[in-house]
């Protein structure tokens, strides 16, 4: 049976507010990557947004903006209503503890001198009071949690395979108790079987941490589908769609989710007949093209309109964005 | 099937002689490929795909590989045992091979064209002058759908994206009019819209011009765009092979049923995925029966016994005792 869709209240409270991002980066050739472009997102306490897009559409650079490990060109940023952009030092650490990230691939997060006990724990040294028998507990029954009963505890990377590694990795990063957690590509690194065990986990989360805030990062379409109630489409460094998983899937509005939508290979022998194809490549982004971003590559794109004027912001249904000047139009093609 | 089969793989073992002991990456494989089939190998990390499919033409380096039986026929004749130049020949003129990264199989120096034009002189052993390589050239440039060929045959390689030096890599390997073309991983570096582009391309290669083909993934909703028959490798065995419609619609080896319920859909809810218990076995030291034993819901002591493949109807073999009438009754005697 399937369980009945949850979506939080739209008006809950914010825990990461990201308004008018831009993050540039100088090239050495004299050229600007604008790799995060007028980006707006926020997540709800509680919520798991997937943000997807294609290799850099910027997605990684939000995520690390949004933690402070990059600083941003333009915008404002809140972590759980604290301000990350103008911060102390204090509140910095304060941070670094209450949003916590997790990488694609976990052997390169992991100190191979160090036991998995030592990794979990390392945190918590650091970061709070937590000493002796009371540390203890709290690393075993995290790992314990995720499980990798005691056996694993005093094991170093290299002697676990990387779905146990991932778990570490999860593992390192909930022991802080963390409102936030950034997942960056976190099963792409690893074979269906496994992957299929750290999705559990994460969905799990859901349940067990109802107020624990995730932001999903993928370039896999199924894998957001299956794990997150909301999604934001980016391209190019913009979020080019924003709404339900579902109400997206199934009848996307803007014509770049609905080519990305139409290119996942699907593990079935019928072959989808609502073929869309993109022709030609994703554009640099230090050369973005003007007017709309996708007009290149969109099939409807308006001679004299797309490549001239920046689409709006439009609203295809309640809790919803697509930028494009068709959004509407589209969402009847499908 | 009464036709000849281009390419038959007769029990083919293959090891690795390594610090440690024998490692038995290639137990027992039997495969065989009718003219114009294409054939989508698939299975997760270190199964042993590329190490199969290359080892079959002569190019895993022995030591530390050692082929410990078998037999491979390409048109009824035996490739095993012939000089490292007989296999460089076939290799240039008769099997064509494509790898994940394009980009490891081009000189960065030299322009696209020179490097098709001199690959297609060497595939002839030099009897195709400039000119008419040149002209074979832009018309494999032209039937990879390389978009102004002309222009793209003056380039030098980091000029092309992903995609385009992948379709310059197939016109390459096309051009030499090859019996067999082993395609590896082919679209695995490339964004999911480019990879649609390439995967429909190769799909109208094979039905136009009756290309036959091994294509090698890690992803099932790949090969299903392309291939009319998979076979799933697990532990360096074929576990199952059968057409595609029934991979999907009614595997038969425990193993492809774990991976396909482990695989996230992209078009479907999904509350759960069932994850593949345990590990993979140590194929230093592998059992003697079936090497999924240890993770199987319905092992029995008669899986401790060798299980070879058997055919379950003309099209579909699979290699479990669940199809073994001999199950039943070594339960009956227990
Ligand atoms: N430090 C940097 N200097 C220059 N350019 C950068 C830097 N960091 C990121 N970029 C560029 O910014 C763009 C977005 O990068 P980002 O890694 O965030 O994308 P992504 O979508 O996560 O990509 P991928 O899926 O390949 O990881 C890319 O063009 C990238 O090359
Ligand atoms: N040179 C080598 N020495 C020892 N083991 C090897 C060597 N090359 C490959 N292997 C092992 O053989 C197995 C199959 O490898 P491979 O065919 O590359 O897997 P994949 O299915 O990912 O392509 C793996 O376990 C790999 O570690
Ligand atoms: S604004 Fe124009 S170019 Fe951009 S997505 Fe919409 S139709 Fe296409
Ligand atoms: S042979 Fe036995 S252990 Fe192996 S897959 Fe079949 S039932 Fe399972
Ligand atoms: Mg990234
Ligand atoms: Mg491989």
């Amino acid at each position: 049976m399937l369980e009945p869709i949850t979506t939080r209240p739209p008006d809950g409270p914010a825990m990461l507010s990201i308004r008018d991002l831009d993050v540039h980066f100088p090239l050495a050739n004299g050229q600007l990557v604008r790799a995060v472009e007028q980006l707006s997102l926020t997540l709800r306490a509680g919520e798991t947004v997937g943000l997807v897009g294609e290799s850099g559409s910027g997605k990684t650079t939000v995520g690390k903006t949004a933690l402070r490990l990059v600083k941003p060109t333009a915008g404002h940023i809140e972590i759980g209503g604290m301000d990350v952009i103008d911060v102390s030092a204090r509140d910095l650490r304060k941070l670094r503890q209450k949003a916590q990230i997790i990488f694609q691939d976990p052997h390169s997060s992991l100190n191979p001198r160090m036991t998995i006990r030592r990794a979990v724990s390392e945190g918590l040294i650091l970061n709070t009071d937590l000493r002796g028998r009371t540390l203890r507990d709290r690393v075993s029954e995290t790992l314990t949690s995720l499980g990798l009963p005691a056996q694993f505890h005093d094991r170093y990377p290299h002697e676990l395979s990387g779905g146990q590694k991932q778990r570490v990795c999860i593992a390192r990063a909930l022991v802080l108790d963390p409102d936030l957690l950034v997942l960056d590509e976190p099963t792409s690194a690893l074979d269906v079987s496994v992957q299929a065990q750290i999705l559990g986990i994460l969905k799990d989360l859901r349940d067990t941490r109802p107020s624990l805030t995730q932001l999903f990062i993928s370039h896999n379409l199924a894998v957001i589908r299956f794990l997150c109630e909301r999604v934001a489409v980016m391209y190019l460094g913009r979020i080019v769609e924003e709404g339900p998983v579902e109400q997206v899937f199934d009848a996307p509005a803007h014509p770049y989710t609905r080519a990305l939508l139409s290119a996942v290979p699907v593990p079935e022998a019928v072959k989808r007949p609502d073929r869309m194809r993109l022709s030609g490549d994703i554009p640099s982004p230090t050369n973005v093209p003007k007017g709309c971003a996708f007009h290149t590559r969109c099939p409807i794109a308006e001679k004299g309109l797309c490549d001239t004027t920046p689409p709006p912001a439009l609203t295809p249904g309640p809790g919803r964005m697509a930028l494009c000047h068709f959004a509407g139009r589209t969402t009847e093609q499908t | 099937m009464t036709d000849h089969p281009l390419l038959d793989i007769r029990d083919f073992s293959l090891v690795f002689d390594t610090f440690d002991g024998t490692y038995h990456a290639i137990d027992g494989v039997n495969l065989s490929l009718q003219p114009g089939e294409a054939l989508g190998l698939v299975g997760e990390t270190g199964c042993g795909k590329s190490v199969l499919t290359r080892a079959a033409f002569g190019l895993v380096p022995s030591p530390p590989a050692r082929i410990t039986g078998g037999s491979v026929q390409l048109q009824g004749r035996e490739l095993l045992g012939l000089s490292d130049r007989a296999l460089r020949q076939v290799r240039g003129r008769e099997v064509a091979m494509i790898f994940q990264d394009p980009m490891t199989y081009l000189n960065p120096v030299f322009r696209v064209g020179t490097q098709l034009v001199d690959a297609i002189r060497a595939q002839s052993g030099g009897q195709t002058k400039r000119d008419e390589a040149k002209a074979i050239a832009l018309d494999m440039l032209e039937k990879v759908q390389l978009p102004n060929p002309n222009r793209q045959f003056a380039a030098y390689p980091h000029e092309l994206s992903g995609g385009m030096r992948q379709r310059v890599l197939i016109a390459m390997a096309l051009a030499a009019k090859p019996k067999l073309l082993i395609a590896d991983e082919p679209t695995t570096a490339l964004d999911v819209t480019i990879q649609a582009q390439i995967l429909d391309l190769m799909a109208e290669l094979v039905a136009d011009m009756g290309l036959t083909m091994i294509m090698i993934s890690h992803d099932l909703g790949v090969v299903a765009q392309v291939c009319s028959r998979i076979a799933v490798m697990y532990a360096g065995k074929i576990v199952e092979d059968a057409p595609v419609a029934r991979i999907f619609d009614a595997p038969a080896h425990p193993y492809t049923k774990g991976l396909l319920a482990a695989l996230p859909h992209p078009f479907r809810r999904q509350d759960r995925l069932e994850s593949i218990p345990g590990t993979l076995p140590d194929l230093l030291h592998p059992p003697a029966g079936c090497l999924f034993a240890a993770r199987c819901p319905h092992a029995a002591p008669i899986c401790a016994k060798p299980v070879p493949m058997r055919r379950i109807d003309d099209s579909h073999r699979v290699a479990c005792t669940l199809y073994d009438p001999a199950r039943e009754k070594d339960r009956a005697d227990a």
